[in-house]
């Protein structure tokens, strides 16, 4: 078992620990962190998969910039813990057959599935470079695309 | 990952284990390094504020007050790690950890020259510069859990300004380095460093300072308004909000966050040397005291801003970033992008 392997378990354990949190927890402000952790270790799982670009964006915009505004909305809130609400009698029922139906799509789309090792990275693969040639070439259209929807949305009309 | 430019005599490089160990031995002697070095630049700040106010500052303990640092360090560990009633324990002790960690990470790619070709550093990421900005940007976690976390309405304050400037200010950040890496190609540092020019009868290596004037002034005020120093220290403000986020904290907490501040003033020092003036270059002087007299003019031009400028109202810094800075960063990409194009 390689480092990478290592990593690759310890970031998945957090990932998944950090989802429980959100929502498991009771105070608001927890479920934000636990959602910050989630965050944190999809980039480290970004990491692996030699997409440093992926990674740092990930850190800067979701980890930096969007839950920072989630958590100042929750700090106006203070201290306080959710309260308990009322619970609708045939909930957990509904909630049982969600579940399982969704555990059935899952397993139902891993069956076919066959594991092998990746195939070794180009050594440019993630890189800064490839990732703006990429851009402003294959990719040229959506972007501009999607570069006018943000504008739109900054602009606010 | 650390690699002297030197041939490797004994594979040690090539030894998982012994490559391993060199990591490890590298980021000790690196952190044992830069938090002296940062006790110094509150030393030197002391001094320096002393002169601006014709005062003597420091000058008690040790000859000429040397070993100031030193004193405060141990009293500090020492006293008593108060909790008021109502924090929440967890959040209240976590936060000055995210604080230091969040600077510290940062010098993962930040490469240091010492002699001729040899240059120090942990590790040599293609995204170079970016891991510094996102890292950093976790510092606001730090200090609005130390905020949120004192239960108390003037910390709360402070965490919220922190996290409305930090926000707003990265952003120019950001921006202004854009025509760095335009001009250079590449987002590692140690390219930026590297750059030369091919200019008729000079060759050689030049400050980006020359090429990138507007990026360095933008990226100044914002690197100021990152570590929260004064004119921009709003999420301390002592005169309207006591300490703000700071209020709750003491002993070795409290330490911890100073020590987050005055590591800050170092790392933006330091990435502002390696950004436009040339890092560890300096005609005929060896690399390591070349990038440190550059390092200590940076880290006393901080000190001066805060001796000379009165803090901004909450307004003013708000509208600096989105009006000022936001724009002229847009401006600058946009012209340094022409130029690019036009003059390669």
């Amino acid at each position: 078992m390689g480092p990478a392997t290592i990593v690759f378990w310890l970031a998945s354990a957090v990932a998944l620990a950090g989802g429980l949190g959100v929502v498991l927890f009771k105070e608001p402000i927890r479920n934000v962190l636990s959602l910050v952790l989630v965050m944190l270790s999809l980039a480290v799982l970004f990491l692996l998969l030699s997409a440093q670009f992926v990674f740092a964006v990930q850190v800067i915009v979701y980890a930096g910039a969007v839950m920072v505004l989630f958590l100042f909305v929750i700090t106006l809130l203070g201290p306080v813990r959710e309260q308990g609400t009322v619970r609708l009698p045939w909930q957990i029922f509904i909630s049982a057959v969600v579940i399982a139906a969704f555990a059935g799509f899952l397993v139902a789309m891993l069956r076919g599935v066959s594991y092998r090792t990746p195939d070794a990275a180009d050594p440019i693969f993630g890189s800064v470079q490839s990732i703006g040639v990429g851009l402003f070439t294959d990719y040229l259209f959506p972007f501009e695309l999607t570069s006018i929807l943000l504008l739109v949305a900054a602009v606010g009309c | 990952m650390i690699r002297l430019d030197t041939p490797d005599p004994f594979g040690i490089y090539s030894n998982p284990v012994g490559h391993w160990f060199v990591v490890v031995i590298a980021m000790l002697l690196l952190a044992f390094v830069l938090i002296t070095a940062t006790a110094y630049v509150v030393f030197f700040e002391r001094i320096a504020l002393g002169w601006m106010q014709r005062r003597p500052g420091p000058n008690r303990v040790g000859p000429g007050g040397f070993l100031q640092l030193a004193a405060d360090g141990v009293k500090g560990l020492f006293k008593e790690g108060f909790a008021p009633v109502g924090v929440d324990r967890v959040l209240f002790v976590v936060a000055p950890g995210i604080a230091v960690a969040s600077v510290l990470l940062g010098w993962a790619v930040i490469p240091v020259g010492i002699w001729g070709s040899i240059t120090y550093w942990i590790s040599d990421l293609n995204i170079g510069i970016l891991l510094v900005l996102a890292v950093s940007s976790m510092n606001v976690y730090a200090i609005m859990l130390g905020g949120w976390a004192s239960n108390n309405k003037y910390s709360l304050l402070g965490g919220m300004r922190a996290a409305a400037q930090l926000i707003s200010y990265e952003m120019a950040m950001g921006l202004s380095l854009v025509p760095v890496f335009l001009i250079v190609g590449s987002l590692r540092l140690q390219d930026i460093v590297g750059f030369t020019v091919h200019w008729g009868p000079y060759s050689g290596p030049i400050p980006l300072l020359l090429l990138a004037p507007v990026s360095f002034l933008i990226y100044l005020v914002a690197a100021v308004a990152e570590t929260n120093r004064a004119p921009f220290d709003l999420p301390e403000a002592e005169q309207e909000l006591i300490g703000g986020f700071l209020t709750e904290y003491s002993g070795f907490r409290f330490f911890m966050f100073y020590l987050a501040e005055y590591l800050g003033v170092l790392t933006q020092s330091t990435l502002i040397a390696l950004l436009f003036f040339g890092g560890w270059y300096l005609p005929l002087i060896p690399g390591a005291i070349a990038l440190f007299i550059k390092v200590v003019l940076l880290v006393f031009i901080f000190i001066w801003l805060r001796g000379t400028l009165p803090r901004l109202r909450y307004d003013m810094l708000m509208r600096l970033g989105w009006k000022a800075l936001l724009p002229l960063g847009i401006a600058n990409v946009l012209v340094t992008s022409i130029l690019v194009v036009l003059l390669s």
